[in-house]
């Protein structure tokens, strides 16, 4: 079996390679086709003049054919700096990774909290169908889903920063606490509980109705007139094929485990991926955004080959190849 | 249905329970933050990501490093003075350290100055600093006034003699704004622009920088060989609080104690003024909000025209109703607390009755859908601006109103800020923007670059006169201002060309652009300063009371 998965696990990423190269092209092209650019800003200096701006654009290399830049970019893609940004001249792939712990730990707990629970209260809400609880578990999703993060975000750091004071408004540590578990702790707890509400929200409605489909089914109520207690028939019979579309569902989120959350992150000055690419849209770093492209799509292709490989290990039905 | 049974749900309960952060309330509480005083936390809603001071292009949050860690040949203090920093003195005619004729320039520089890794200052650090700054090859933001200089000479250690191709008043607002950098690190770099001191800078600054944490904060420590005296705070912060009132709030919580460059939201203001512990000023920002006309349009090529155009507008009433009142109104591209500025202007409007009388005179008449018209051309134009700016829009919905109250049909035509300020602006094909811009060569009255006929870029590729204005005498004037070296004859100077440019209105002046800063009460020696964009120009200055 472990063969088997290492063979197609390196077939799928080999055939992944024109996919990815695709993204690169369409991504590179659509960003430079776009009106506007990264010299804009010069623009709002008012002792900059248009002399100055087109000499800046020879020095970043934008005033190349858009193939000899996109060929220049990924050169340097492939030889490990991943080219230098515009606005720091500094190394993408070192701008990018200093981001990625403190977007891993929030995107890690947040979605490691929302599968648990949203799991769970999707499963209850299957079972106990139509009951009170499903439709509070209902309006809460439709709730959590239809208000702004933002708002969210300034809720809870208006109650329990500003007016209680219990936690701090945003940031990862405190000054001079950084590495500190506890600190972090503290810090971590408004905006995962701000992305897990959320993330629960979608996770429970997904949960819901994989459980519905497969309780519904002939087998479930043959282990139930089996005599099968309810525990039993649950964990024992539904749950492992009620999962397989939330493992589906979890490959195609993976890659936010990478990529961030644009607008909390922003809110709780949390200093991760999502705010780095704000700003980077901000400014047209062209450089830095590409870099995230390439860092997403990678994550999708290997989200989903993760989710492949864990539904064939759960369902014994599905085969690689 | 077994499947009810209350065990399940009990489990299922207990897991989401469990799984779930409620709030361990007591367990987490954290004191009120206790006020150090050894250090001092300053916010800005912005992060710097470039600190060569010759380089960086974001103003305001970028001039943080830069004033931490680097030193100008002098820098401009609260009442528009230039004081000696790295230059021994200020050069001036007076003591001869400018010619008679204002073309060369002796600058002496202080002897006892050492970078932060212990190697001399000298004058082969100025004369490198101008070679990066006019070598075509690094991203240097600005040339503006180095592009006059025709030779350069070392003439020691300490002394540097630069000759102008002309006289240039201005010229001490280009070293203002230029930051010199080590010729022992930077002269051996291949690239500049992607060199490794642009993350690692080493300067003579008031700080050392000590850490950077990406997206958070960064760290300095006072140097404590720095020429002017060793900074009095021993620990200085600068900390990135993206959202602004997310940042105000925490100014108040006392996680920031200084908010400075994005500053209080307009609407905090008083608020913020009744704090307890907290110092809230109005300072004045170098930027002028504008409506600018593109002259080159045919709607906007008669002065008359956009003259009425402008006396149409309610600006102060869009400065109280949109700003709450936190912008000053002005009638020139100057503060009204500028030592140029023109204090004879008359405000003539809101004056729509003789704004639809001056557009009637001047040919463009109300057509059969009321909207006015000429030799088969409507009074019809968009407006632009960064899109996302709630303020900015209201203002422009106001003027929208305002103008076609006289038949004049504007239309709103925002877009992302890499959009609006690139060719659309630079290559004059905007009909009309509101913007906000400072003074072209520092805080000095000069104007030429926005406002000199030869500045046009689609005309003559050079300058930033995007309106495309032309006027002779402004010109003229334009080019006496910059050799007069009397500032009582610059004075009358500048005021002619106020003078003018109201009348002619190539661009309205709305209001003189303020923030709201706030402070901690016991944080003593900021000194607001009109004349920089920067909040930490005397960071060395700064302590605790």
């Amino acid at each position: 079996m472990s063969g088997d998965v290492l063979s197609y696990a390196f077939w799928r990423i080999i055939h992944s390679i024109p996919l990815v190269i695709g993204v690169s092209i369409i991504g590179f092209g659509i960003m430079h086709l776009a009106p506007g650019g990264p010299l804009a800003v010069y623009t709002l200096n008012p002792t900059i003049t248009v002399t100055d701006i087109e000499r800046i654009k020879v020095a970043l290399g934008l005033d190349q054919p858009i193939h000899v830049q996109y060929l220049t970019w990924a050169k340097a893609m492939l030889t490990g700096t991943w080219g230098f940004t515009f606005f720091g001249g500094r190394p993408v792939l070192e701008v990018i990774v200093e981001r990625l712990p403190a977007t891993m730990v929030l995107m890690g707990t947040s979605m490691a909290l929302a599968m648990l629970i949203g799991t769970a209260i999707g499963m209850l809400g299957a079972i106990r169908r139509h009951s009170i609880f499903d439709y509070l578990a209902t309006t809460g999703a439709m709730l959590a889903l239809s208000f702004p993060t933002f708002w969210f975000g300034l809720m809870a750091i208006w109650i329990f920063a500003i007016q209680l004071g219990w936690l701090p408004s945003g940031g990862m540590y405190e000054l001079g606490e950084e590495g500190n578990p506890w600190d972090l702790l503290r810090h971590l707890v408004l905006p995962t509980m701000v992305l897990t509400l959320v993330l629960v929200a979608t996770w429970s409605r997904y949960a819901r109705s994989s459980f519905l489909d497969v309780i519904q089914q002939d087998y479930i109520r043959t282990a139930r007139s089996k005599g099968l207690s309810t525990r039993a028939v649950l964990f024992g019979h539904a749950f492992r094929n009620a999962v397989i579309p939330l493992v589906a569902l979890f490959g195609v989120q993976l890659p936010t485990l990478f990529s961030g959350a644009l607008v909390a992150e922003t809110i709780f000055s949390w200093p991760g991926m999502g705010r780095l690419f704000v700003d980077a849209l901000n400014m047209k770093e062209y450089p830095i955004l590409m870099g995230m492209i390439m860092f997403t799509a990678l994550f999708v292709v290997v989200g989903n080959l993760i989710a492949d490989i864990a539904i064939a290990l759960i369902d014994p039905r599905v085969k690689l190849g | 249905m077994s499947t009810t049974s209350s065990p399940t749900r009990r489990s299922l309960l207990k897991t989401a329970a469990a799984s779930s952060l409620i709030l361990p309330t007591g367990a987490i509480f954290s004191p009120a933050i206790a006020q150090r005083r050894d250090r001092i936390i300053l916010g800005t809603t912005q992060e710097p990501v470039q600190f060569n001071p010759l380089l960086y292009v974001n103003a305001g949050a970028e001039n943080i490093p830069e004033a931490c860690l680097f030193d100008a040949l002098w820098d401009v203090n609260e009442k528009g003075e230039f004081i000696a920093n790295l230059a021994a003195r200020i050069p001036t005619r007076e003591n001869g350290d400018i010619s008679a004729d204002g073309k060369t320039w002796r600058i002496n520089l202080k002897r006892d100055v050492k970078w932060s890794d212990g190697q001399p200052f000298t004058a082969r650090d100025v004369e490198f600093t101008y070679q990066t700054i006019v070598n075509p090859k690094v991203a240097v933001r600005s040339r503006s006034g180095f592009d006059l200089i025709e030779s350069f000479k070392r003439v020691d250690d300490h002394t540097v003699e630069i000759a102008l191709s002309r006289p240039f008043v201005p010229f001490m607002w280009a070293w203002q704004n230029m930051h010199i950098v080590p010729h022992h690190l930077l002269s051996k770099e291949e690239n500049i622009n992607t060199s490794g001191f642009n993350a690692q800078p080493v300067g003579t600054g008031p700080y050392l920088l000590k850490s950077r944490t990406a997206g958070s904060h960064m760290v300095y420590e006072a140097n404590p060989n720095y020429h002017r005296g060793a900074a009095k705070i021993k620990q200085f912060i600068h900390k990135f609080v993206p959202d602004q009132l997310v940042a105000y709030g925490q100014a108040r919580t006392g996680e920031i104690d200084y908010l400075g460059v994005s500053g209080v939201p307009f609407d905090r203001w008083g608020e913020a003024a009744k704090l307890p512990d907290r110092t809230f000023f109005p300072l004045a920002q170098p930027w002028v909000q504008f409506v600018y006309f593109n002259c080159g349009k045919p709607q906007f090529k008669d002065p008359k025209v956009r003259r009425a155009l402008y006396i149409a507008l309610e600006m102060q009433k869009t400065i109280d109703d949109v700003f709450f009142g936190a912008y000053k109104r002005t009638l020139s591209y100057l503060h009204t607390s500028h030592w140029a500025y023109n204090h004879d202007l008359k405000d003539t409007g809101p004056n729509p009755q003789l704004a639809a009388k001056m557009l009637d005179e001047a040919g463009w008449k109300v057509g059969a859908d009321g909207v006015r018209e000429k030799d088969g051309v409507k009074m019809k134009f968009s407006m632009s601006t960064t899109a996302g700016f709630p303020a900015r829009q209201a203002t422009q919905a106001i003027f929208q109103q305002n103008w076609k109250a006289i038949g004049v049909e504007m239309e709103i035509k925002n877009m992302p800020a890499s959009v609006v300020w690139g060719e659309y602006t630079t290559k004059s094909q905007f009909d009309t923007l509101l913007v906000s811009w400072e003074p072209t060569v520092g805080m000095d009255p000069d104007y030429t670059a926005r406002a000199h006929s030869k500045m046009i870029p689609v005309k003559t590729g050079s300058g930033s006169n995007y309106t495309q204005y032309e006027n002779a005498e402004v010109d003229r004037l334009l080019e006496d201002g910059v050799k007069q070296t009397d500032q009582a004859e610059r004075k009358k100077t500048y005021a002619r060309i106020q003078e003018i440019l109201l009348e002619e209105v190539p661009f309205g002046p709305q209001g003189g652009v303020f923030q709201g800063q706030i402070a901690h009460k016991s944080l003593q020696g900021i000194k607001p300063n009109q004349y920089v964009v920067d909040a930490a120009w005397n960071v060395h200055e700064w302590s605790w009371g």
